[in-house]
């Protein structure tokens, strides 16, 4: 006992000690007169993190993504981003509006005018936050999102008025620019009560950066949300994110998020289904090679009755590239005749490339329909040699094979304009090689 | 066009074909029948290039050109078509882009040019009328859910498309009832040219009612046993294979 309490005192000192570079750019925020709510919230979140340091793949739930490699030496916080107009990538659709941050702030200058019912508060102009934007869980399980709040800064609200239809999807830019930034936004977006609204949430930068973003996502009752996230980021970047969906009363979400463009990344998707009659939905597919690494880690929790819940990813992962799902369905006592629905499919195009996966369902209510299935594989040499047979030379064939296999996940995005906008990466993945990813 | 001589080939490190020789003219047709693990899918596996089937010895010219070390689409490109005896099924890629795919892949490699999206389309239904086939196979995924006829038709329909010099039909003719088996069949007569061949691998005689060859061979136990013209056929249908069982004894 004696030699287990000397063991602990001294991992906790060294947690101590790596988590202090990691916390010493915060400093930066002194006397930024934030909002009470922000500074309590930056104290709160720092010691928390203080005492954890970053994940260890001894924790619950990062056995299979190590983020320990990260140096915090390596970025910068509130790194200046010098971007002009011309230097942003063109709007990932014709006839959107536009919310852009350059190294997680606002430019209100590059973005466009936003519609009637659509409201943009950047956070610091807060002083007194609803509960949804101050309640972030226990951070002692949770060191990204204690870092995060340690940083609180950047970021915003975007509500959407409640019975309003925005026809117009919203693109909301994370530009990375500079000398190698790192950026901690928070955002909350809000559909109000039977509104809806397709928000096109895109990172996207050149060279080294690190992104630590949480998004809550909250739909008032019968609200319709479409939240569709590209991480376009090249790759030597880190993204981790954190997304929660509180869903309430017979709304309706929908989520998808494409990667291909990180060195290492993980993105969190929490579906909550707070009340009754709620449909709320996560798809995504990634993308990697050379020493790439990524993890999609997904909880759907069913509090009350009649809710469906869908998790529907597919990979592939060529090189040295790891790739990593976890993802839970959690049906609570109350939540009887749930729909719970999970997948997830991966190829490996290489003896080397990895891929973890580790499905997870917790029910106690009695009356429920829950499913998952999770596989890995190679390409099907049957359909191969029948593709080559008929003339198609072997990369090509490859490319239709893989091109299919991903695809399936996009079916059941609405618009058809997004699901081209994610079958433009697939292709785009397939026929180019994106530059060899940092260790 | 085809000049297999003293071919051996492995599968899996056990040879199967020793000592093959043959002879496949310009518009000729030849039918190879032979009993069970004779090694006649051995062969058309390895006429088409598939990764596993091992030349150890002999060669294959084919339009002039050894083509023992090239890769299957290679040979696709120079006229060589295998209609599988399994055609494999391929969800999310529908026949359309499939075949559009296969036939701009092969005009590429000859040095064509790619045809346009109209002139395909043109094309496709000229040979889906021809072959008298439901035009809703196209928007499906290729094969998926189709029966054992439908799929038999589908590579009827590929090799219209492609028009090959010389079509390796392997077991065209197995789990088709006597319609389908003449659609097919039908299908194939209609593709016969002066200047295209057809290499028909079967076990039964039925097919070569409806698919008259010119010559007839018997493989067994890898290597050409007897060659004669369709009366050859005819015997085997009424004395089955007993005679090369016995020789192989």
């Amino acid at each position: 006992m004696a030699q287990a309490a000397v063991h602990s005192f001294k991992t906790e000192t060294l947690q101590r000690e790596e988590a202090m570079p990691w916390l010493a750019p915060a400093a930066v925020l002194g006397g930024d007169n934030a909002p009470a709510w922000i500074a309590a919230l930056r104290e709160t979140g720092a010691a928390s993190f203080a005492a954890t340091g970053l994940p260890t793949p001894a924790w619950e739930g990062w056995q299979y993504t190590n983020l320990r490699p990260l140096t915090p030496e390596a970025f910068t916080f509130d790194a200046a981003g010098d971007v002009a107009a011309q230097d942003l990538p063109a709007p990932l659709l014709k006839d959107s509006h536009r919310i852009v941050l350059v190294n997680g702030r606002l430019r209100p200058d590059l973005g466009t005018p936003l519609p009637d019912g659509v409201k943009l508060t950047p956070l610091m102009e807060i002083s007194e936050p609803e509960e949804e934007l101050a309640t972030v869980g226990s951070l002692a399980q949770s060191p990204l999102l204690a870092l995060n709040c340690a940083y609180m800064r950047d970021g915003f609200v975007l509500d959407i008025a409640p019975h309003r239809d925005i026809a117009r999807p919203i693109e909301i830019l994370f530009m990375s620019a500079g000398n190698s930034p790192a950026v901690y936004p928070r955002v909350l977006y809000r559909f109000g009560e039977n509104s809806g609204a397709t928000l096109l949430e895109r990172h996207a930068g050149e060279g080294m950066a690190l992104t630590n973003l949480y998004a809550g996502i909250v739909l008032k009752a019968a609200a319709r949300g479409r939240y569709y996230r590209f991480i376009d980021e090249n790759g030597d970047a880190v993204h981790v994110s954190r997304t929660v969906a509180r869903s309430h009363k017979s709304s309706d979400f929908q989520g998808f998020s494409s990667v291909s463009g990180v060195a290492a990344g993980r993105q969190e998707f929490g579906l909550e289904l707070l009340d009754s009659g709620i449909s709320s939905s996560i798809g995504g597919v990634y993308m990697l090679k050379g020493r790439q690494s990524h993890d999609f880690t997904i909880l759907a929790d069913h509090f009350e009755k009649d809710g469906t819940s869908v998790q529907h990813f597919k990979g592939v992962i060529d090189d040295q590239a790891r790739a990593v799902f976890q993802g839970k369905i959690h049906v609570h006592r109350p939540a009887q005749k749930t729909d719970g629905y999970q997948s997830h499919h991966a190829l490996l195009l290489s003896d080397q490339a990895e891929a973890s996966a580790k499905p997870e369902l917790e029910i106690y209510a009695d009356d429920v329909k829950c499913s998952h299935g999770a596989t890995a594989g190679m390409l099907d040499t049957d359909a191969l040699f029948y593709l080559q047979s008929r003339g198609i030379p072997a990369a090509e064939a490859k490319a239709l094979l893989v091109h299919s296999f991903l695809s399936e996940t996009l079916e059941k995005i609405t618009r058809d304009d997004v699901r081209a906008l994610y079958a433009a990466r697939i292709a785009a993945w397939l026929n180019a090689p994106v530059e060899e990813a940092a260790a | 066009m085809l000049k297999i001589e003293n071919l051996h080939a492995t599968v899996a490190d056990r040879e199967v074909l020793k000592g093959l020789t043959l002879d496949i003219k310009p518009g000729e047709v030849h039918a190879i029948m032979g009993p069970n693990g004779s090694g006649k899918s051995t062969l058309s596996y390895v006429l088409a290039g598939r990764d596993g089937y091992d030349i150890t010895e002999g060669s294959i010219n084919f339009m002039g050109q050894d083509i023992g070390e090239m890769e299957p689409e290679e040979r696709a490109a120079l006229g060589l078509f295998l209609a599988f005896q399994y055609p494999v099924e391929i969800p999310g890629v529908t026949t359309t882009t499939f075949l559009k795919t296969a036939l701009n892949a092969v005009r590429k490699a000859r040095g064509e040019k790619e045809l346009d999206p109209a002139s395909f389309l043109k094309l496709q239904k000229q040979k889906l009328t021809e072959l008298g086939m439901d035009a809703d196979m196209l928007k499906r995924g290729v094969n998926v859910g189709f029966s054992g006829g439908e799929k038999k038709r589908n590579e009827v329909l590929q090799l219209a498309m492609l028009q090959p010099k010389l079509a390796i039909l392997d077991e065209t003719d197995s789990g088709l009832d006597i319609d389908a088996l003449k659609v097919v069949a039908d299908g194939v007569n209609a593709l016969r040219a002066p200047d295209r061949s057809f290499l028909i691998i079967t076990h039964y005689q039925r097919l070569l009612d409806y698919i008259k060859p010119d010559v007839v061979h018997v493989l067994a136990k890898g290597k050409i046993q007897k060659t004669g013209g369709p009366e050859l056929a005819l015997e085997l249908e009424q004395k089955g294979y007993a005679d090369f069982y016995d020789e192989a004894a």
